[in-house]
């Protein structure tokens, strides 16, 4: 079967520390992969033996929704795991084969694999209907490892990987570049305030490491403006840092040794700054692999761990602010919301800065993914993409006029556009919260 | 045949049954939680945390929050489940006494475990038939399905079948008791049995029937998806937990 995804080649998986396993090995590779998995992860076997099928995850999951795939039922995604568990690692499956629903390899496991794990955006959103809590991004996180650790990785997954590797950030930002960087972002910030807002980088013995998403120096200037304004406006003593410029954490999404590596890089580089406190920017996945993932990639965290937007709604009395007359809608990031307990910080904000807030249908806990989550931003997914984000499109499209959509994530700033061409909600401005509190203070 | 049936099948399939899930539950239970996968926003304390999981256990939250006909179905269908066997250990220890403990006498009781019996029954092998044809109906569902689902459905379908003919072969005399047989003989045999010192199955040919496909769905359960009994827990409380807190409290490493 042909998978849509651009995979990467067997030099650039060498240079990632993996070895490439050949075709006929691969079976044997992914077994033993699983194995692994199995035993080191409680959720995988508990809930891939739990699922009763009962299919009510099936209409809440936008990928099923949007492609209309069978393989994009959560149930059935999981069930490309369950088949090759059952046959290999339970009695039932070992005596019954398919009767007791256990299949082993065929000439397509691999590539289906590669294709529909790679088609679940690891939003959560089944887990949250599930009468059990099945999360079949847990299924989706493990298979996708798995894949990873047989050689087969998406080209766009590795060369973020490799960036973040060499410079510690996805973007690859050296830091000579990111120094001249910021320096044209003070002067464009004091040309907009008449005043001077420092962005300072690498400053010993700051007291807050903010930790921005690395697109908001090329794609989002608006939204490091906003975090630069709101550290400014409170006085505070912060500094970005040219080792750890980047919130996001794409180990999380398909190579847990990549993911280890940069959680560790963010407690050092915050042990070494002598940071007390830990303000992560706006990025969906990066927010949940911190707050949910931190204690067990580098044990012990000796500072406090919080969300920019907490840290600002914590703070709004001490902020001065005007009103920004916009109708804005606020679209929960699913590893905000759903991954990492951020729901009325961003409300609180926005009731402060606009004059009118509007609510999508579903919301908080129940919204529906960009169709962009858990680093699904290939140009050669396009096609799919615009059919993972057809859920989110209808929601916003039942809201009216608006002037802007408020999506504090990164890789929801990167898929929204899109798919608002594509569905003809062109007009949509789509940008952070950062980005408008900016606007709103008055300095 | 009968000695098999009646004193060897049932400790068998006990033992599976026990053994076998608590293996299995055990197992899950031994291997680690690397990363929180706690579903936010979760509960902000331990008794909110109980009381979120009792709405689960006993609510099926989460399943109304879907499919709300599937919600009732399910629901209804573990709940006459649970009815049904608290009726077994009840109306077989008191003979049908168990509503005398209401003031109800004798007659009134036992025409009233009847009709509760019958009722809890036929309504769970109803919404059992009913679960079965909506795996059939859906297209996605149907081709998601296993024999062994079915299997599983089929069993706990004949199992409940075969005790409403059960009831139904015996029928009541006027006072409301079982007519023919005698829950006595029942009580004295399965009394036997717990006691370790097993007496004759009564031959009833229904009895024989519903006893043996109850072992048999015992033997099946631990190999089986019914493992959600314990595995729903395991698995919604990993959804439950509490997430990391930083800076992490001193003496606390993993």
């Amino acid at each position: 079967m042909n998978v849509p995804l651009h995979l990467a080649k067997e030099q650039d998986v060498r240079a990632m520390g993996l070895e490439p396993v050949p075709g006929p090995e691969r079976p044997g590779k992914l077994l033993a992969g699983l194995t692994e998995v199995r035993d080191s992860m409680r959720s995988m076997s508990v809930m891939l033996e739990t699922c009763v099928k009962c299919g009510n995850c099936m209409r809440q999951c936008h990928s099923f929704l949007g492609t209309g795939d069978y393989y994009n039922f959560p149930a059935a995604r999981a069930d490309l795991m369950r088949k090759l568990y059952r046959r290999h690692f339970t009695l039932s499956g070992r005596f019954m084969g398919r009767l007791a629903g256990a299949e082993d390899f065929d000439h397509d496991t691999i590539d289906r694999w590669a294709t529909y794990f790679y088609q679940c955006n690891e939003c959560r959103r089944c887990a949250v209907f599930c009468p059990f809590g099945v999360d079949t991004a847990e299924i989706t996180i493990a298979a996708r490892h798995i894949l990873t650790s047989i050689g087969v990785v998406p080209k766009f997954m590795q060369a973020v990987a490799a960036n973040l590797r060499r410079t510690g950030n996805n973007m690859g930002i050296p830091k000579p570049a990111l120094v001249d960087s910021v320096e044209f972002l003070q002067d464009e910030l004091k040309e907009e305030t008449g005043r001077e807002v420092p962005i300072p980088v690498d400053k010993q013995g700051s007291k807050i490491l903010y930790v921005p998403s690395s697109a908001d120096f090329f794609t989002n200037v608006d939204t490091i403006f906003g975090a630069a304004k709101l550290f400014h406006a409170l006085g505070a003593d912060w500094t970005i840092s040219s080792s750890v410029l980047e919130a996001a954490n794409f180990g999380l999404l398909f190579h847990w040794p990549a993911m280890r590596e940069h959680n560790r890089r963010l407690k050092e580089t915050a042990r070494a700054l002598g940071a007390e406190m830990v303000v992560q920017g706006e990025c969906g996945h990066g927010w949940r692999a911190a707050r949910l993932g931190s204690q067990w990639a580098s044990g012990p965290i000796p500072f406090r761990l919080l969300h920019v937007l907490e840290y600002a709604a914590e703070n709004l009395a001490r902020l001065p602010l005007k009103r920004l007359e916009m109708r804005v809608a606020l679209h929960d990031p699913c590893n905000y919301v759903r991954g990492g307990g951020i729901v009325e910080p961003p409300r609180r904000i926005l009731r402060a800065i606009v004059e009118d807030l509007v609510e999508m249908t579903p919301n908080r806990e129940e919204n529906f993914c960009c169709g962009g989550g858990s680093g699904i931003l290939m140009d050669e997914m396009m096609d799919v993409r615009m059919k993972l984000g057809r859920c989110k499109a209808e929601q916003i499209r039942a809201l009216g006029r608006l002037d802007y959509l408020a999506a504090p994530c990164s890789i929801c700033k990167a898929q929204l556009p899109h798919v608002f061409k594509h569905y003809g909600l062109g007009d949509v401005a789509v940008g952070g919260i950062l980005d408008l509190l900016g606007k709103a203070i008055v300095l | 045949m009968r000695f098999f049936l009646g004193n060897v099948l049932p400790y068998l399939a006990w033992a599976v049954f026990l053994l076998g899930l608590a293996w299995r539950t055990v197992t899950w239970l031994t291997r680690p939680v690397p990363m929180s996968l706690t579903l936010l926003p979760g509960p902000a304390d331990s008794s909110r945390r109980a009381a979120l999981m009792a709405l689960e256990l006993l609510g099926f939250r989460s399943l109304w929050r879907g499919d709300r006909v599937l919600a009732l179905t399910a629901w209804l269908m573990h709940l006459s489940l649970a009815v049904v066997l608290a009726g077994h250990v009840v109306g077989i220890a008191t003979l049908g006494g168990q509503f005398c403990w209401f003031g109800a006498d004798a007659a009134t009781s036992a025409a009233l475990s009847h009709w509760l019996g019958m009722t809890s029954g036929l309504l769970l092998a109803g919404l059992l038939a009913l679960l079965g044809l909506r795996r059939l109906s859906i297209a996605e569902l149907r081709r998601l399905s296993a024999p062994s689902d079915y299997l599983a459905l089929g069993l706990l379908l004949a199992a409940a079948g075969s005790g409403i003919a059960l009831r139904a072969a015996c029928g009541t005399d006027e006072l409301g008791n079982p007519s023919c047989t005698d829950l006595v003989q029942v009580r004295a045999y399965l009394a036997s049995l717990l006691v370790l010192r097993p007496g004759e199955m009564p031959g009833q040919p229904f009895f024989v029937l519903h006893f043996t496909l109850v072992n048999l769905l015992l033997m099946y359960f631990p190999f089986s998806k019914l493992v959600h009994l314990t595995g729903g827990v395991v698995s919604r409380v990993l959804t439950l937990r509490p997430c990391p807190v930083y800076p992490t409290p001193a003496g606390r490493s993993t």
